[in-house]
C-alpha cells in the first residue's frame, strides 16, 4: 500500500502544480500565453493524472490495506499485485509521455472523433489492467476468508471494498471497449473513420460510476475509520452496506445524463437515466445520517447534551473530525451541484460552462480527495512505523484545502451561471462583456495556490515523519452498534446486487449501444491531435 | 422488484408519458413516438429525398486522413506533366505565382484535391478559369496534380506565434465574436486537415478570398466555418490579417 500511495501522491502534487499553473494562465493575473495547445496539454495531463493514476492508486493501494487488516490474514497474490502496480506505473509512464509532447492533447475524456497518439490510449489500457488484476485479488481473497469462515460476517471495510472492486469490474467495460474497439484502430492507422457517437456512449458507461469507483474509499474511510477515531460507535453497520449495495446498482447505469446534450441518443433514455441518477443521491443522504448519528453518538460519549448542543462536546481538536465536517460540507454543496447537473431541464443552462467544472472540483478534490489524506494519516503509522503524526499541523492542512477548495470552486460554480464556457483557454477580460467575470477567476486562483500549498504541506507531513521505536498499535476499524445482530444474507454478498447492475445496465444501455453498433453511417473522419 | 417497478415507471413516463405532450414526437402514433423518444433516425417532415438540398450544402468533399499523405514518385511525375501544360502559366513555373493567384508550392496535397473537385462541382465558383479547368480533370488528375505541389517546398515557414508584430487575430483570435485564431488551423498553433498553408500568399488574394467569405459569394468551407469568421471580421482586420500572411521573407520572424 506503501508504495501505491506514494506514487499516487507523487502524480497528485505533480498534478496539482499543474492544475494552478492552469487557473494562473487562464486568469487575467497572467498575459496569455499565446498557445493554447499548452493550456490543453497540461489540461490532459492534469486530468489524466488527478482521474485515472490517483483514485486508482488509492483504491489499489487501500484495497489491499484493508483485505490484510479487516480479514486479519495475509493477503493472497502478493506478488500479482506488484504486477498490478508495476502495470500500472508502466502505464502511467506511457501515457504521459505523449501528452507531455503535445502529441495527445486530446483531455482525459478522449473526446473522439479527436485522435491522439496510440500510446496514450494504450498507457490508460496498462493502467485499467493492472486495476483489473487488484479487483481479481479482492474477489479471490474474500473468496478464500469465506472458505475459512463459513456463514460469519463479512467485515463492513472489506464489504464496501469488495463492492467497489465489483463496480469498477463493470464500469470499466464501458472505456475498454471504447479504446480498444474503436479509437486504437484508428490511432494506430488501420482506419480513417470512428463512431464517435457509438465511443461517447460507451465512454458514457465508465464516467459517472468511475467517480463512485472514486468514492467508495471515502465512504469505507466514513463507516469504518471516522467513527473510530472520534471516539464513538458506528451508528449503523446494515445502513453501511444497504449503501454499498445501492452504490453498486445505481452507479453505473446512469451514465447517459453526460451525454444530455447528444443527438445520437434518444429523449426518453436521458430522461430514464436522469430518474436513475436520481436514486444514486439515496446511499450518500443514507451515509451522511448515518454518520452524522455516530458522530453524535461519539459527543454524547463524551457529556454532549442537548438537542443540538451535543456538537460541541465532538473532540474538534482532532485531524478526522475536521476532515468528515469540512468534507461533508462539500458533499452537501457539490451533491447540489450533481443534482442540477442530472435534472435534465436544469443541465441546458450549466452545460459546457465552467459551473461543471467547479462542481467536480468541489466534490472529487474537495469532499472525497480530503478524506484519502486522512485515509494516508490514519495509515501511515501502519505502514512506516513511524511517530505520531504532528496534530496541529495536519488540522492547519486541513483547513487550508478546506478554505483552498471553497475559494476555488465557488467564485467557479457562479461564473459558470454567467455562461463562461470551459475548456477555453484564452478569454479577453478587457472586453466590456467579460470584465465583470474576471474577478472570479482571480479569486479561484488564489484558491488554487492555498491548494498548493496545502499538497506541499501534506507531502513534508508524510515524508518528515520520524522513524519510532514502538511498534504501532494494532490499527481497528469502527464498532458499529448493532455489532451482534445477524446480517442478512443479502448484505452479505454481491450475486443478487451485481445481477440487478448487469439487468440495469441492458435495460438503459443495451438499445442505445445497439442501435448505434448497427446503424450504417454512422462514422465520421477522425481528426489527428498533434501535428499531421 | 422495487427496481423493476421503478424502471417500468420511468420507462412508462420517458417514452410515452412526456413524449405524448410534444407535439413533433407524438403526431405519427404512439408506436412512432416511442421509436422517436428511443432514438431511432427516422424522417421529421414531408421531405421524400435524403439528399441535402442543393444551395444548402457547401462542400461535397469529406475529408479524411489519407488524403493528406504523400503521393506516390509517380504520381508526382504525372502531377508535373499536367502542371506544366495546364496551371504554370497563371501559378508560376515552380507554383509560386507572381499574378494575385494562389501560390501551390508546398501547399497540402488534401487542400488542393478539395479546392479541385470543388471547382470541378461547382461547389466553388469564384473563379470561371479554374472551374473551366478543372472540368476537365480526372480524379487521378487531381490526386496526380495535387502531390505534385504538395511535394515542392514552401515559400515560407511558419513563424512562431510568439513574435511581437502578430496580429492578435492570427494570434488569439477574438472569441467574444466567434473568430478562432487563424494559427490554430491554418498554422503557427496548430495545422487542422484541409485547412489551406496562407504564409507567402499574395495580399490581393487573401483580400479578396476573405471578403467573399464574409459575403456568401465563396460558401465550399465544410460547416461555414471561414464564412462565419469572415463575417465578423472589419474590412480593416482582413485588410491587416491579408498583409500579415503576404509579408516578404525579410519580415518574417521566425523561420
Amino acid at each position: 500500500m506503501l508504495a501505491h500511495f506514494s506514487v499516487a501522491f507523487a502524480a497528485f502534487v505533480l498534478a496539482i502544480i499543474l492544475g494552478e499553473w492552469q487557473m494562473f494562465v487562464r486568469s487575467p493575473l497572467h498575459a496569455w500565453v499565446n498557445n493554447p495547445e499548452h493550456y490543453y496539454r497540461s489540461v490532459t495531463m492534469h486530468g489524466t493524472a488527478m482521474a485515472y493514476v490517483l483514485p486508482t492508486l488509492i483504491a489499489m493501494g487501500f484495497g489491499y490495506a484493508i483485505t490484510e487488516l479487516a480479514l486479519k490474514r495475509p493477503l493472497i497474490g502478493v506478488r500479482w499485485a506488484w504486477g498490478g502496480f508495476w502495470l500500472v506505473i508502466a502505464g502511467t509512464l506511457m501515457a504521459s509521455t505523449p501528452v507531455a509532447l503535445g502529441k495527445a492533447s486530446v483531455l482525459y475524456t478522449f473526446y473522439p472523433p479527436m485522435i491522439g497518439s496510440p500510446f496514450f490510449y494504450l498507457g490508460v489500457v496498462l493502467v485499467v489492467v493492472g486495476s483489473w488484476i487488484w479487483v481479481a485479488l479482492m474477489s479471490i481473497n474474500l473468496r478464500a476468508w469465506r472458505t475459512e469462515n463459513p456463514g460469519q460476517t463479512v467485515p463492513l471495510a472489506m464489504f464496501g471494498n469488495v463492492a467497489g472492486a465489483y463496480l469498477w469490474a463493470w464500469t470499466s467495460i464501458g472505456a475498454a471497449i471504447e479504446i480498444l474497439f474503436l479509437i486504437l484502430p484508428v490511432a494506430l492507422g488501420f482506419k480513417d473513420t470512428i463512431d464517435a457517437g457509438l465511443s461517447r456512449v460507451f465512454f458514457s458507461w465508465t464516467l459517472h460510476a468511475i467517480v463512485y469507483f472514486w468514492l467508495m474509499p471515502t465512504y469505507i474511510a466514513f463507516y469504518t475509520i471516522v467513527p473510530r477515531a472520534v471516539g464513538g460507535r458506528l451508528y449503523s453497520d446494515t445502513m453501511g452496506r444497504v449503501a454499498f449495495v445501492l452504490f453498486l446498482v445505481f452507479s453505473m447505469p446512469i451514465g447517459i445524463h453526460h451525454l444530455f446534450a447528444d443527438p445520437q441518443v434518444g429523449a426518453g433514455f436521458k430522461f430514464v437515466h436522469a430518474v436513475f441518477t436520481a436514486m444514486v443521491s439515496v446511499p450518500t443522504l443514507l451515509t451522511v445520517f448515518t454518520i452524522v448519528a455516530s458522530l453524535e453518538i461519539a459527543a454524547r460519549l463524551r457529556g454532549g447534551k442537548g438537542l443540538v448542543g451535543w456538537v460541541k462536546a465532538l473532540p474538534w481538536d482532532r485531524p478526522m473530525m475536521l476532515a468528515v465536517t469540512f468534507s461533508f460540507i462539500m458533499l452537501g454543496l457539490g451533491g447540489a451541484g450533481g443534482i442540477i447537473n442530472m435534472s435534465y431541464q436544469l443541465n441546458e443552462t450549466v452545460h459546457n460552462t465552467q459551473w461543471v467544472t467547479g462542481h467536480f472540483h468541489l466534490i472529487f478534490g474537495g469532499a472525497i480527495v480530503i478524506m484519502y489524506l486522512m485515509i494516508a494519516y490514519e495509515l501511515w503509522p501502519q505502514l512506516t512505523n513511524c511517530a505520531p503524526l504532528p496534530r496541529r499541523l495536519i488540522n492547519t492542512q486541513l483547513w487550508l484545502w478546506f478554505i483552498g477548495m471553497l475559494v476555488l470552486s465557488l467564485p467557479w460554480h457562479w461564473v459558470g451561471l454567467l455562461g463562461m464556457p470551459r475548456r477555453m483557454a484564452y478569454f479577453d477580460y478587457t472586453h466590456p462583456d467579460l470584465h465583470a467575470q474576471a474577478w472570479t477567476v482571480t479569486v479561484s486562483t488564489f484558491g488554487g495556490l492555498l491548494l498548493v500549498i496545502s499538497a506541499l504541506l501534506f507531502v513534508f507531513i508524510l515524508v518528515r515523519a520520524r522513524k519510532s521505536t514502538a511498534r504501532p498499535d494494532p490499527f481497528a476499524f469502527s464498532v458499529s452498534l448493532d455489532a451482534g445482530v445477524k446480517t442478512p444474507v443479502a448484505l452479505n454478498g454481491f450475486g443478487i446486487w451485481v445481477g440487478m447492475m448487469i439487468a440495469l445496465t441492458v435495460v438503459n444501455y443495451g438499445f442505445p449501444i445497439a442501435q448505434l453498433a448497427v446503424l450504417k453511417d454512422t462514422n465520421v473522419p477522425a481528426i489527428p491531435v498533434g501535428g499531421r | 422488484m422495487s427496481l423493476c417497478a421503478l424502471a417500468a415507471v420511468s420507462i412508462l413516463v420517458g417514452f410515452i408519458w412526456l413524449p405524448s405532450a410534444q407535439g413533433d414526437f407524438s403526431a405519427q402514433g404512439l408506436w412512432a413516438s416511442i421509436c422517436r423518444a428511443a432514438g431511432v433516425p427516422a424522417e421529421w417532415g414531408e421531405t421524400t429525398s435524403t439528399a441535402p438540398k442543393s444551395d444548402l450544402r457547401s462542400t461535397r468533399v469529406v475529408l479524411e486522413r489519407a488524403m493528406g499523405r504523400q503521393g506516390s514518385n509517380d504520381a508526382v511525375g504525372r502531377g508535373a506533366t499536367i502542371a506544366l501544360q495546364q496551371c504554370t502559366m497563371c501559378h508560376g513555373a515552380q507554383g509560386v505565382s507572381s499574378a494575385d493567384t494562389p501560390n501551390l508550392a508546398g501547399q497540402y496535397r488534401e487542400v488542393i484535391i478539395k479546392q479541385l473537385i470543388d471547382y470541378k462541382s461547382g461547389d466553388r465558383r469564384s473563379s470561371s478559369v479554374m472551374q473551366a479547368l478543372a472540368t476537365n480533370l480526372s480524379d487521378r488528375n487531381i490526386e496526380d496534380l495535387a502531390a505534385y505541389y504538395a511535394s515542392l517546398a514552401k515559400t515560407r515557414n511558419t513563424p512562431t506565434v510568439n513574435i511581437g508584430n502578430v496580429p492578435a487575430l492570427v494570434r488569439v483570435g477574438d472569441p467574444i465574436r466567434n473568430i478562432a485564431p487563424c494559427a490554430s488551423c491554418h498554422g503557427g498553433i496548430d495545422h487542422k486537415l484541409g485547412t489551406p498553408w496562407l504564409e507567402g500568399m499574395a495580399q490581393k488574394y487573401l483580400q479578396d478570398q476573405l471578403h467573399a467569405f464574409a459575403s456568401g459569394a465563396r460558401r465550399n468551407d465544410s460547416h461555414a466555418q471561414m464564412r462565419n469568421m469572415a463575417r465578423q471580421m472589419t474590412s480593416a482586420e482582413i485588410a491587416e490579417i491579408s498583409d500579415f500572411y503576404a509579408r516578404p521573407e525579410q519580415e518574417s520572424g521566425g523561420s
